[in-house]
């Protein structure tokens, strides 16, 4: 033989080699539906290398948690039980509700806390999702595995012809990375980008997709790594959806960027794929501009990681065979959404991203004002249409985030705003010198005490202080809080399996607590329905003590139970 | 020889410092209090801090019993401490610690550190953390600090760290390796 045949024989073994690289099935998350769901948040471990087993957190399950599914209109109701060792919240991530419903840095839930949220989806359909938002702790308890999906489903959704077969043509892919300790423990400190890729908490993940339109839902759950995605023989797909709902049409790309926090559903078309043939969801992250997060050249350390500034695989698709009932075209319309623009604002404001210089010693904020709990940022008046201006004269680009409202993005300084953020969203890319402006109305649940948070979604960032907070209210400013105490009754006392409260006139409850005898709150009722039951069944039998805050002056009156 | 002396104390310095600690005197799930002077014939402790809450601490008792009946005839047994507090996770109370310790046939004291006082000297952060500690005149001084072991599932492919000090010591060697990576559950500290 000669050289060249054998150098060619040594390439084609070599991929053939590389054409039996172990893959993992992808792990598709279970789904709760219905309106009453209930979440328990425990510490646990997981094995994900050979040797020592790796500590993870998760929800009803030892990674991740379920994806929840609500119906617009619908009232769902919380059932949140924090087993984790630690103190959680736990936040519902591009959700219009009450703001004491939140899950944000106020909503803390002690170790063995029940949390009773509940609100009216108002929401459309769109994918969104759940995860902690403990004040410093953030970075930690998202790398331990805490987190899921939430799906909406809305009229409007469902009466298109979109692929909607939850794990069979309508995929959840949830993207983040990890990096290893020597010890196999999950790195959380000084470390913004992980080395291995998990995509729904499987490594090397692998799915047989059907030989039709398929549906994928993607999340960017990272601390901060963005992903320019696209597939492996750069076919074009169709986004569907941004964070708060879905496009007037389809969008054709063949790159999408997608960055913390983020979700976009796409459609691809696998009609004309033979079976068995395979192609890759990939990242393209190598050469991108310098405030790109996952850009960085440093195959380690905290700014680095093996996922740095290269092109790596996220999920390895194998055609399968068509479903019995597939979706085969993309359809040409979507919705009509009226989008807000920047006329519509009457109140305009101007957020700075400040600090975080190398060497300076001090973290990011936002207007040189590092977070801090008791300090209100902004008052927004209930009704109103607002311009936001977020300003970045930084090092390095970031992720903003919003709570309470989806907005619209009205410019870019740098230029043109991309078809696939001019829809409904809740998180936005902001790069270095560059201005971005969105319009958001703040309708509902005006409270001048619960805020809202905006911040960086880099979880490092938010866990050092850029994040800030508003509230919306009906009054123009900040009601004192007045001493008066009042009465209350609960009955049947001694209660066994339900309690309920009665209230005199003008007492409205604006938080109920249930306390056990050293103190410790076993149970956080925001806002409950008074004529409702609570549900006291899996209290142990002892000695408690609620207590109501009236929601108009803010006193509190505590009564005690005996629970059978 | 004096040459000898300095490097040996350099090189153990070196490892982890000379750190030292004090006597205790905590309360055992059978009702008795338990110090570290009571054996007078002990060489050393083997100081184990768990809890009962903790998943990655569960999966521990039948090696911490192993560990007990290998060393205790050496003259190195083990105790277990309880650092956690029992207001913040009722399932940390004395009651129990008496249900666990006999639910598991621990044979070992399991001791509560009620006031925390102990983990603090001790510098415990999590559970399950181990100590070697070592007689030295009236002193303690800890020689290993870490995990137990390397393999919290699989404790027959586990590499046993508290097994390696504590040989090295019995055989007057200095440890090979005083200090590893210890994780688990956060013991939060009452302000």
């Amino acid at each position: 033989m000669n050289k060249l045949q054998i150098l060619i024989l040594v390439g084609l073994s070599l991929t053939a080699t590389q054409s039996k690289a172990q893959y993992n099935k992808l792990r598709i998350p279970d789904t709760m539906s219905g309106k009453t769901f209930n979440l328990v948040l425990k510490d646990t471990f997981t094995q994900f290398k050979t040797g020592q087993t790796t500590i993870t957190a998760g929800v009803n399950s030892n990674f991740w948690g379920p994806t929840l599914i609500f119906n617009q209109g619908d009232t769902v109701h919380m059932n949140i039980l924090n087993k984790l060792n630690d103190s959680t919240t736990v936040h519902w991530h591009g959700f219009h509700l009450p703001a004491v419903m939140d899950g944000g840095p106020h909503q803390v839930i002690p170790p063995n806390t029940v949390w009773r949220p509940y609100w009216k989806v108002q929401n459309d359909a769109a994918t969104y999702w759940y995860h902690p938002h403990l004040h410093e702790m953030t970075q930690e308890q998202m790398t331990k595995g805490l987190g899921g999906l939430i799906i909406v489903r809305d009229a409007v959704e469902s009466a298109l012809a979109l692929p909607r077969t939850y794990g069979v043509d309508d995929i959840p892919v949830v993207l983040t990375s990890r990096r290893y300790t020597a010890s196999n423990q999950f790195v959380f400190k000084n470390s913004a980008y992980g080395d291995y890729m998990f995509t729904n908490g499987t490594t090397n993940a692998e799915f047989t997709i059907p030989k039709q339109v398929v549906r994928l839902r993607i999340l960017d759950a990272e601390m901060e790594r963005s992903y320019n995605l696209g597939f492996s023989d750069n076919r074009t797909f169709y986004i569907i959806s941004s964070g708060g709902g879905l496009f007037d049409k389809p969008i054709a790309v063949t790159r999408l960027p997608i960055h913390v926090g983020e979700r976009y559903e796409i459609l691809v078309d696998c009609s004309n794929d033979a079976v068995g043939t395979t192609f890759d969801l990939n990242s393209f992250n190598s050469g991108q501009s310098q405030s790109f997060p996952g850009g960085e050249p440093g195959t380690g350390g905290e700014f680095g990681s093996l996922l740095n500034n290269k092109t790596f695989t996220t999920l390895h698709f194998t055609v399968g065979s068509a479903t019995a009932k597939p979706i085969t075209t993309i359809p040409t319309a979507l919705r009509t959404n009226t989008y807000l623009t920047a006329a519509d604002a009457t109140v305009s404001r101007t957020i700075n991203i400040t600090n975080g210089n190398p060497g300076s010693g001090i973290p990011f904020d936002l207007d040189n004002k590092p977070f801090n709990l008791t300090t209100i940022n902004h008052i927004v008046t209930t009704g109103t249409t607002e311009k936001w201006t977020v300003k970045n004269n930084n090092v390095f680009g970031h992720c903003f985030h919003i709570h309470d409202v989806q907005f619209k993005l009205v410019s870019r300084s740098t230029g043109a705003i991309g078809a696939y953020e001019s829809g409904w969203k809740d998180n936005f890319f902001i790069s270095r010198n560059e201005s971005v402006s969105f319009v958001a109305r703040f309708v509902d649940y005006a409270d001048e005490t619960h805020p809202f948070m905006y911040h960086c979604h880099f979880a490092n960032h938010e866990d050092g202080g850029m994040m800030g907070q508003f509230v919306v209210t009906g009054t123009n400013g900040l009601n004192k809080a007045l001493n008066q105490p009042f009465l209350f009754s609960v009955y049947p006392n001694p209660a066994k399996n339900n309690l309920k409260i009665e209230l005199g006139q003008n007492i409205e409850a604006y938080y109920v607590t249930i306390n056990n005898v050293v103190g410790k709150t076993v149970m956080m009722l925001p806002q409950p329905e008074i004529g409702q039951p609570i549900d006291i069944s899996n209290l142990s039998s002892g000695t408690y003590f609620l207590q109501v805050m009236d929601k108009h002056t803010k006193s509190v009156s505590t009564q005690k139970f005996i629970k059978e | 020889m004096c040459l000898g002396v300095i490097s040996w104390a350099l090189f153990s310095s070196f490892d982890i410092g000379i750190k030292t600690i004090n006597d205790f005197s905590l309360r055992n799930v059978d009702g008795k209090y338990i110090s570290l002077k009571d054996n007078e014939k002990a060489k050393g402790y083997i100081v184990i801090f768990t809890c009962n809450h903790c998943p990655f601490a569960k999966l521990y008792p039948s090696r911490i019993n192993k560990l007990q009946e290998t060393y205790a005839p050496l003259g190195v047994p083990v105790i277990a401490i309880n650092s956690m507090d029992s207001m913040l996770y009722d399932e940390e109370c004395f009651k129990f610690m008496q249900q666990k310790s006999k639910e598991n046939n621990f044979n070992f004291p399991y001791l509560q550190d009620a006031s925390q006082e102990v983990a603090k000297d001790f510098g415990a952060v999590n559970t399950p953390q181990a100590f070697v500690i070592w007689r030295d005149g009236n002193r303690w001084v800890i020689k290993y600090k870490g995990a137990i072991d390397d393999n919290g599932e699989s404790p027959e492919l586990a590499k046993n760290f508290i097994a390696m000090a504590v040989n090295d010591l019995l055989a007057n060697k200095p440890v090979s390796r005083p200090t590893t990576e210890s994780f688990g559950c956060k013991i939060f500290y009452r302000k």
